[in-house]
């Protein structure tokens, strides 16, 4: 049996006219416009990270990121244009994975904590620079 | 009656048509990108979990990656947002491409793609010559305490490797090797089937097929690969 999708022609369903052509590809430069100006503007911060606090450079950060993310996949992988159906099975599964796996990562990264001089002792004894103290010593104080 | 059930006999689908409204192939093409957004996803918590397990030792990016092509000045995050702007310049002329496919325009078409191979090819020589010089690495060198030959002694090193690393944690280095190393391969993977569906278009393959879907689906690959530079330009490099 041959495999043909001969009803509907999904291949040929976005075909478009040469007028709208035209609005798309203006919609299209914009969108490239948003998404080089987002990156000026995070390039511009991360030039000066100092005058900002380090939880406000991650949520301005993270926040442009998924910015970004969502015009490219919205606008130039087409999504937005999908049936609602598809656009929820692509997405809904990931957010929810990446969600639950950053708050397992984020929440396990903090087991060694107060004990790091014992626990990964030969871990942070190459990553000093060789100074007067004991590396070990440092990293506790370092953290508390 | 006779005539309904032999265009369900036609159709891939067995309800008689696509339930999300897509040909299988851009359908199959979404969820192999979904799982692929997977793997970078769990490479990049993986990424996440060191960093913040390491805060005191790790290495600050800024001070990093501060090489930029003719001049030996520090500037940091410049190189970098030109690979970005690269890349991102690429998916608009492949975004064009597709475009000009749905108005089955075969000189368009050709065009765009060719500027998009143009620009995954400045891409991947961009990350070699960043590659270059992390592994280089600094004039003075840092001192580290490595373990060789069975004992901890000091010594100074240059640049980064899989074991050891100038700038602070090797984990560090590894990570980068590895998840730059993986969206790299995806990028010239990328150029390799761009050039392939380029081929094609000039040989007439989509013109004759009537629709120039294949080049929205290697599209969507190629989008896919703009969309992880995003996440890794982020995380490696602003935060």
């Amino acid at each position: 049996m041959e495999f043909n999708d001969n009803f509907p022609s999904y291949e040929t369903m976005a075909h478009h006219s040469e007028e709208e052509g035209k609005l798309k590809r203006k919609e299209l430069w914009k969108v490239f416009f948003i998404l080089s100006a987002i990156t000026i503007v995070e390039l511009i911060i991360g030039f000066y990270p100092s005058s900002f606090s380090s939880m406000a450079l991650k949520i301005i950060f993270i926040g442009g990121t998924l910015l970004k993310a969502g015009f490219i996949v919205l606008s130039f992988m087409h999504l937005g244009e999908e049936v609602k159906t598809l656009r929820y099975i692509i997405i809904a599964p990931y957010v929810f994975f990446i969600i639950y796996l950053s708050f397992i990562a984020l929440n396990e990264g903090l087991y060694s904590d107060g004990h790091k001089a014992t626990m990964d002792k030969n871990v942070l004894l190459h990553s000093q620079i060789k100074g007067a103290e004991a590396p070990a010593a440092k990293t506790t104080e370092a953290h508390h | 009656m006779s005539s309904q059930s032999a265009t369900l006999n036609n159709t891939a689908w067995d309800g008689g048509k696509s339930p999300f409204g897509v040909s299988y192939g851009k359908m199959m093409m979404w969820f192999f990108l979904v799982s692929d957004a997977l793997s970078f996803g769990g490479l990049l918590v993986a990424y996440g979990f060191m960093r913040h397990k390491y805060p005191e030792v790790w290495p600050d990016p800024s001070q990093v990656f501060t090489h930029f092509p003719g001049t030996h000045a520090s500037i940091p995050l410049a190189y970098v947002g030109l690979m970005t702007f690269i890349l991102i310049l690429s998916s608009v002329t492949m975004v064009l491409a597709v475009e000009a496919g749905h108005r089955n325009d075969k000189k368009e078409v050709e065009k765009w793609m060719l500027l998009t191979i143009i620009g995954g090819l400045m891409f991947v020589g961009s990350q070699a010559w960043e590659w270059y010089n992390f592994i280089i690495g600094s004039h003075e060198g840092a001192l580290r305490t490595v373990f060789e030959d069975g004992k901890w002694i000091e010594k100074t090193i240059y640049g980064a490797n899989l074991q050891y690393n100038e700038y602070g944690l090797p984990v560090f280095g590894d990570f980068f090797f590895f998840i730059t190393g993986f969206h790299g391969t995806h990028v010239f993977s990328g150029v390799v089937i761009n050039f392939i569906i380029y081929v094609n278009v000039i040989k007439g393959t989509y013109e004759k097929r009537g629709h120039y879907e294949m080049v929205e689906k290697v599209g969507l690959y190629w989008h896919f690969v703009d969309l992880v530079w995003v996440f890794v330009f982020t995380f490696f490099y602003l935060l």
